[in-house]
């Protein structure tokens, strides 16, 4: 969904006798189970300045947007306060309603009554109803103090930078180049193709991973409109949607710089890295992570499986190591958070592996210890099929119940609380441990502290919305393509880093792109000039002391400015305001709430 | 009957959460798009979903802005109650043969004031309700419907006229006709969605003939805000259950009845109806039966910890049989596959059977080259260069058209089908 709001002018509406119309919704049970919602719009029809309050089931939905442009219309309605969901669900949603309507979109407020009511005062209907009410009076108190506002509108770089090279920066790359937009591909490693190049035969195709990697750099070199720069490491990222700067450094120490309208972030993953003896793992040499069995693999000769001159007979994988991690049972990470999330492609991916290695060297002993088997996929459960067929014994363990691997001169001895047999205590000889490690996101600490861009729990990136703006990244015009948003395979990331270039592209189809108009303004007759205000602004050029009609005032840069307000909170004379969130609009907010 | 025309660039077939987020994002892009759906209103199946994993957001509120954004949109013309008999490709452009099917009003001039509905003598069962409320003959689909269009059911209709009569615009048209509609298009995104397996697939299950074992679908509806019965009741008798038990893989996994994969929806839906029932009745004690719980999207696992957490119990057991006692209670018979060895038979009050997912149009009927797979779901040209890419120059699908597949990974999909089909339009 992306609705651009325009700034066709709405007619000056805001000169008129403000009439409110206000919008109760239902949420489909959210609220309505909670909150007397005819209670909360009976209150407020009665409030001072509201012309009309209803309520309805689902305000977002067309009858419910309909409802409020046909008050528009008829009733003369133009400002609305929709007490519903959280804005940034849906506040988008009904300024445009207005915007269809012919009434300026900043003439509304949306008033939460869910996330902040609702959802958090289940066990008090009458306390949830009266705090509905109080703050929905608060909304008609902000928005009959609301101007009209227009966009910002700035020029955009028609270019899009991709922030790693690997399969997700390639294929968002061509995809947005087949759009026409020139597309600019950064990776700091020495070629493209990032983890895929260390990767052996890949699940479903079976193809390597540096195969895959050639049919789509060779696509990428072949595309006029994508520039490559390998080995760049990026020491300096700024700017904002529609201007942002990327500066790297090249090998031979040069300094470039790439400008762009949007970044996709594709900067992928790394495998989870077992603690010092988590498992053995670090201590004993042989106990490795599925990567390390991956390449192991591939380099043993063809009579027989080899690590290290010794030929394995037997092995045993422990599946979830670094993902699932549960509280009291897995140590914390250095961060001290636990990885509580599956890397949703270890699974197949190791039992993938199993496969080929029992159709190289069938003689070997197989033993597959797990949690869960999530081989999700349409071929997937094939491979556990065929597994299981090849005689692979499978044992699993409750998250409890932790597996233990001890080494001692006659080899591993691996003991596993088996729920398969019942809770059977198993102890079994294994010549390698082959732990199943997941993912974690690749460190972009520089590029996340300078963008300011989120995280989750779970160190990835996070989207708006898992279902709304699922490549989006708070920031705007900034996307998230591929394994640094979570665990996927190559073929999920295609389907990623299409979108994150779609989204580009929608963003860059017209060449100037709007911007909310929620910055920084100055009173000139108020600014006395002080200069305590450029001091607060974190946005470089955003807030400067400047001359007004040869008078000393502070002056804004609507662009830079990211209406942030600390320059309000020092300002002494109350001169700065922060469009559409007023001082003068907090104030009657916090009396309408504090009236008895 | 005159042939209606219309020409624009891509054509999206189905109208679920993957073909309105297809359309959408070609037509913000600056495309004109044509969605063609053969349901009433468009919205798909989400639209009929009560809240969604992981986030437990209402389904309509993901969805009915979505529908509103794609009627309002200016590039987006949407055809509904309309099917796609064929599509022929001469070219560079697809031209597709639809055809309206009649509602019997003139949609011209109806305003959508339900008079019609009010007045309508006779009761059918509500396929939107699965079944379980009632709608009536002359009736606009559901409360979110887009457009806001009541359709008659000629079958059904006593011809009795007082909908006619009660009309304010005189647009009840007994003897309306099917319309064809031409359309020509440069691309065609398949995203024809899915169905679930049917509840008779498998003979141990009861073949659909126990009132009290019911689709997941149906318990969707039950806990639904607006659902039939506004509570969660058991059909055969209205009673509140107060032991519930969903089967996993009842429909996937199961080379028995032919559809050997994981529909990978179904762990984290059974997860999110549990933990949205225990809400509902918070006495309800309610267990899962599973082989393998599947939680692996973004912040599933943490889904399936909070869900046991709450006391939902997850019992790893395959289900063999499901009968019942003289009361209509499921009686499940199962094998634990941990804690204690030998079958058991277990009472409940009520069971959800977790069904697969199926592909609901065959893709490859239009022969523009798009071919399916070995379970009819569409293929992908090749899956390790683009996730919508078909084998049909110029078609490109998006959503469960190409497999099983939860809402965020469709609407991720959709994006993807956009972009191709904007760059196979742009090299033309």
């Amino acid at each position: 969904m992306n609705e651009k709001i325009t700034e066709a002018a709405s007619k000056d509406n805001y000169r008129q006798e403000p009439k409110v119309g206000v919008y109760v919704c239902h949420c489909g049970g959210n609220i309505s189970d909670i909150i007397d919602v005819k209670a909360v719009a009976e209150a407020l029809s009665k409030y001072p300045g509201v012309t009309v309050a209803r309520e309805y089931a689902f305000m977002c939905s067309s009858n419910g947007q309909d409802l409020i442009a046909e008050d528009i219309k008829n009733l003369g309605v133009n400002r609305t306060v929709v007490a519903a969901c959280s804005p940034s669900l849906h506040e988008l949603t009904f300024r445009n309603v207005l915007q269809r309507a012919g009434v300026n979109p900043y003439l509304h407020e949306h008033v939460n009554i869910r996330e902040q009511a609702s959802w958090v005062h289940k066990l008090d209907k009458a306390g949830a109803t009266a705090k509905a009410i109080k703050l929905a009076q608060a909304g008609v108190e902000k928005v009959l103090r609301k101007d009209a506002l227009n966009a910002i509108r700035v020029a955009a770089e028609q270019r899009v930078a991709v922030i790693g090279g690997g399969v997700s920066g390639m294929r968002a790359a061509l995809s947005a180049a087949g759009k026409g937009l020139e597309a600019v591909i950064i990776e700091k490693g020495p070629r493209l193709g990032g983890k895929l190049l260390e990767l052996g035969k890949m699940y479903p195709s079976g193809e390597t991973g540096p195969a895959i990697v050639k049919k789509l750099s060779d696509l990428v070199l072949a595309e006029g409109k994508i520039t490559v720069h390998t080995s760049a490491e990026i020491d300096f990222v700024s700017g904002f949607v529609g201007n942002f700067k990327i500066n790297f450094k090249k090998t031979d120490g040069s300094s470039a710089q790439v400008k762009a309208g949007a970044i996709v972030m594709a900067t992928g993953y790394e495998h989870y890295k077992p603690a010092k003896g988590e498992f053995g793992y670090g201590e004993d040499a042989n106990v490795v992570t599925l990567p390390e069995f991956i390449s192991l693999l591939k380099n043993s000769p063809a009579d027989r499986l080899e690590y290290s001159g010794r030929e394995i007979k037997s092995l045993a994988l422990i599946h979830c190591v670094g993902s699932r991690q549960v509280e009291g049972v897995h140590k914390p990470q250095a961060d001290g958070r636990l990885n509580d999330y599956c890397s949703r492609t270890c699974c197949t991916s190791a039992l993938h592996t199993v496969n080929q290695l029992k159709d190289k060297y069938p003689g070997v002993r197989v033993y597959d210890i797990y949690r869960d088997i999530r081989t999700y996929g349409m071929k997937h459960e094939e491979y556990y099929d065929k597994a299981s067929k090849d005689g692979v014994l499978f044992m699993r363990h409750n998250e409890a119940d932790q597996p233990v691997v001890t080494s001692d001169r006659t080899g591993h001895t691996v003991k596993v609380k088996d729920v398969l047999t019942w809770g059977e205590e198993l102890e079994f000889k294994a010549d390698l441990v082959v732990l199943v490690t997941g993912m974690t996101p690749a460190d972009i600490t520089l590029i996340k502290s300078q963008l300011k861009l989120p995280s989750g729990a779970d160190r990835f990136l996070q989207e708006v919305h898992p279902k709304l703006r699922p490549v989006e990244l708070a920031n705007s015009g900034i996307f998230v393509a591929g394994a640094a948003q979570y665990p996927m395979d190559s073929t999920e990331a295609m389907a990623s880093a299409g979108t994150a270039a779609a989204k580009a592209a929608i963003l860059l189809a017209e060449p100037d792109i709007p911007l909310e108009p929620f910055v920084a303004v100055v009173d000139e007759h108020k600014c006395t000039g002080c200069g305590l205000c450029p001091a607060e602004c974190s946005y470089d050029g955003a807030l400067m002391m400047g001359e007004h009609n040869g008078k000393k005032v502070a002056v804004v840069n609507p662009a830079l400015c990211k209406g942030c307000g600390a320059c309000v909170a020092v300002c002494p004379t109350r001169a700065i305001n922060v469009a559409g969130w007023t001082l003068d609009q907090f104030d009657a907010m916090v009396d309408a709430i504090a009236k008895e | 009957m005159s042939l209606e025309k219309i020409e624009v660039d891509a054509l999206v077939v189905g109208s679920g959460i993957a073909g309105l987020q297809s359309a959408l994002d070609l037509a913000d892009q600056g495309y004109s798009v044509a969605i063609v759906e053969r349901n009433p209103s468009i919205g798909g199946k989400m639209i009929s979903l009560s809240k969604v994993f992981p986030t437990l957001d209402c389904a309509s509120c993901i969805t009915t802005p979505r529908m509103a954004s794609v009627s309002h949109h200016p590039r987006i013309t949407t055809l509904t109650y309309s099917t796609v008999d064929a599509i022929r490709r001469e070219g560079k452009t697809f031209t597709a043969a639809i055809t309206r099917k009649p509602r019997y009003i003139d949609e011209k001039e109806c305003i959508s004031c339900k008079r019609c509905e009010e007045v309508c003598p006779v009761f059918l069962p509500d396929e939107y309700e699965q079944g379980m409320g009632a709608k009536k003959t002359i009736s606009i689909p559901f409360t979110n419907a887009i457009p806001q269009f009541p359709v008659m059911h000629p079958e059904h209709c006593i011809r009795c006229g007082a909908c006619a009569r009660a009309c304010p615009k005189d647009c009840i048209d007994f003897l309306q006709e099917p319309a064809p509609v031409e359309i020509k298009a440069k691309a065609v995104i398949l995203a024809t969605g899915y169905e679930t397996t049917p509840m008779t697939a498998k003979k141990q299950y009861g073949l659909g003939a126990l009132p009290n074992v019911i689709s997941p679908m149906a318990a969707e509806r039950l806990l639904a805000p607006h659902g039939p019965y506004g509570r969660v009741l058991r059909p055969s008798d209205g009673m509140t259950p107060g032991s519930i038990a969903y089967v996993q893989c009842a429909g996937s996994r199961d080379k028995s009845i032919g559809i050997p994969y994981c529909s990978r929806v179904c762990c984290m839906y059974a997860i999110k109806q549990a933990i949205l029932l225990s809400g509902s009745l918070p006495i309800a004690d309610i267990t899962i039966y599973y082989m393998d719980i599947r939680a692996f999207g973004k912040g599933y696992e943490q889904f399936y910890n909070n869900a046991r957490a709450m006391g939902i119990n997850f019992v790893k057991a395959k289900v063999a049989r499901i009968t019942e006692d003289e009361n209509h209670n499921p009686v499940v018979r199962i094998e634990k596959q941990e804690g204690t060895s030998g079958p058991e038979e277990i009472k409940h009050e009520l069971v959800i059977l977790s069904q697969g997912l199926v592909p609901a149009c065959d893709g490859s009927k239009f022969g523009l080259g798009a071919a399916n797979n070995e379970f009819g779901f569409v293929k992908l040209s090749d899956e390790t260069v683009s996730s919508a890419v078909t084998d049909g120059a110029g078609v490109f699908v998006a959503g469960t058209a190409k497999g099983p597949r939860d809402i965020p990974d469709s609407v991720v999909d959709a994006g993807s089908a956009a972009i191709e089909a904007a760059s196979y339009i742009r090299r033309l």
